[in-house]
């Protein structure tokens, strides 16, 4: 492991915490504020069944923009989510000078109406995070989803 | 002017065949007599022979009429389907929803079945047994499979029913050209838990009239004159089973849809859709060939299967963007598809037991255009004749079956 890149472990963590937080709030522009310009965000899970990993999210961050813009247009799910993400690995790569970060990840589900709280989906962040600038940014979010069965599913990406 | 309770209770002013009572979207009796004469008398499609594709693979399919399968490809290379059920004491012979095993070997006291259902081993078995039972009496219960049309691999529990072909009755002819062009493969299988009738998964595949839920489809067709949204037509056939026409779709209306050109070979921008009685639809747009099944557990909650299947032959940069193709409306995330789940389940919130639920309205009639619900109605009227009630007044007490295996 580097030394010369540990220092960056606190603004690592940060990062993935606030991205977290922005998507709570639904805040976008926040989020995608983090990104690198070539951001790429996959979500996947593992069929069991048929042994295959199921590609559910493949975006660019044009993309990505275009999916949050066209939201309003659609009939969603409007209970809000909670991600709680815990970063458990940072491993850097001083050539590339990026980190690559493994969190747990769990997302829960609130209805509005009543306000009775699920878990709704548990899996794994896999971030690679660009260190060549005093702020770290946003390379790939490959989110790895041990559920599969989502119920009616959600528009928002975790 | 809003309607007092009786006013809102009362049956339309329309034909009996276009409207239904909503008890038969929420009560338990009605989805026990459901299990017992639709769905343990229909074929119905559990899996495909993509998902088994070596000797020994296995596979398991839980039955709509309650019963546990497991599908085998035998060392001969045949697909068969047993229940998933040792003969000894009855437990759950195969745990996992997939694998390959020479034999099944139930955990428990180690009794051993090959690909053909015979059982092969029983451990200890003339100490404990004698000459009073043998390895020939336990051969496991085969439920009679077809592997059609595409290499979908269809079961029916009922051992005295006529073949598959027939069941279908020509519904999937005009889809055959591209289900048969080349081999497939599922890349996708996923399960959604819904809280709703499965009646009404089955009634919304049925119309198209629901587009108005749908901003993805009607940018992309409804309102694209030049799509042939508006020529095409619902065509029902015998058994309960309906097709829609194909149109062209415009996906590039769909800023960030993603939507490649890839197409689908004797189908390169089209949309061809298929229902079969009672619970399957075979759903090919664009690039992607989706097919939903489902596995009721109650009256009001059920197990959503999905399967998106491509070419065999897809490099793996083609089944890549496949996969993108289908997650724009089809994945959990899917811009079509939540909407449609949130719809379906909002219905049976609002129509539940006891809810003072009004008739349900099956009547729009367009000349079989895609928004006409000829095809729901079509779908309500085989539930009739199997259940040998009618769904406008289905408490009354049931008329004899009428409808042959």
């Amino acid at each position: 492991m580097s030394t010369k890149l540990n220092g960056n472990r606190v603004d690592v963590e940060e990062l993935i915490y606030q991205s977290c937080m922005l998507m709570d709030e639904k805040d976008f522009n926040g989020f995608l504020g983090l990104c690198d310009d070539g951001f790429e965000y996959v979500l996947t899970a593992y069929s069991w069944e048929v042994k295959k990993d199921m590609i559910f999210l493949d975006h660019s961050k044009k993309e990505l923009k275009e999916l949050f813009d066209l939201l309003p247009k659609h009939n969603t799910d409007r209970n809000p989510l909670t991600r709680n993400a815990v970063v458990y690995k940072v491993d850097y790569d001083d050539a590339k000078k990026q980190a690559n970060v493994i969190s747990t990840l769990q997302v829960y589900r609130t209805t509005q109406d009543g306000g009775r709280t699920g878990l709704f989906a548990v899996g794994k962040y896999h971030d690679t995070v660009s260190l060549k600038s005093g702020k770290p940014t946003l390379v790939k979010r490959h989110v790895k989803l041990d559920t599969r069965d989502l119920g009616c599913g959600h528009h928002i990406p975790f | 002017m809003s309607r007092n309770s009786t006013q809102w209770t009362q049956k339309p002013k329309l034909p009996s065949t276009h409207y239904s009572d909503p008890v038969i979207y929420s009560d338990p009796e009605i989805f026990e007599e459901e299990k017992e004469k639709i769905f343990k008398k229909t074929w119905l499609l559990a899996s495909h022979e993509s998902e088994l594709p070596n000797p020994y693979d296995f596979r398991t399919y839980d039955h709509p009429g309650g019963t546990k399968l497991v599908i085998v490809r035998g060392e001969d290379m045949k697909i068969r389907t047993f229940i998933n059920m040792c003969p000894h004491r009855g437990n759950l012979l195969v745990y996992e929803p997939s694998g390959n095993s020479k034999n099944l070997v139930c955990i428990f006291h180690q009794w051993a079945f090959n690909g053909k259902g015979e059982c092969v081993d029983i451990p200890r078995e003339k100490e404990g047994y004698q000459d009073r039972l043998c390895k020939n009496d336990v051969a496991l219960r085969e439920v009679r499979t077809e592997t059609a049309f595409g290499g979908f691999v269809w079961v029916n529990l009922d051992d005295n029913c006529g073949p598959l072909k027939d069941y279908v009755a020509g519904a999937l002819d005009y889809m055959l050209p591209e289900l048969e062009s080349e081999p497939l493969e599922t890349f996708w299988y996923y399960q959604a838990t819904l809280n709703t009738n499965w009646k009404l998964i089955h009634d919304t595949n049925s119309e198209f009239y629901h587009d108005y839920l749908h901003y993805h489809n009607r940018i992309t067709g409804m309102l694209d004159p030049k799509s042939g949204y508006w020529t095409r037509r619902l065509k029902a056939f015998p058994n309960g089973h309906a097709q829609v026409g194909t149109m062209q779709a415009k996906y590039d209306a769909y800023e960030g849809g993603g939507h490649s050109k890839l197409g689908w070979p004797h189908l390169p921008d089209g949309w061809k859709l298929v229902d079969l009685y009672p619970c399957i639809t075979l759903n090919l747009r664009n690039s992607v060939l989706r097919i939903d099944t489902y596995i009721p557990i109650s009256a009001t909650k059920m197990y959503y299967e999905f399967r998106a299947l491509g070419l065999k032959s897809d490099t793996p940069e083609i089944r890549r963007q496949r996969q993108k193709d289908a997650a724009v409306i089809w994945s959990p995330w899917g811009r079509n598809l939540h909407e449609d789940l949130i719809a379906s389940e909002g219905q049976t919130i609002a129509m539940a037991k006891g809810s003072e639920s009004m008739y349900f309205i099956a009547a729009r009639e367009e000349d079989a255009g895609c928004q006409d619900e000829v095809a729901l109605r079509h779908y309500l009227g085989e539930w009739d004749k199997r259940m040998g009630r009618s769904h406008t007044n289905p408490l009354a007490k049931p008329a004899a079956r009428t409808v042959a295996a």
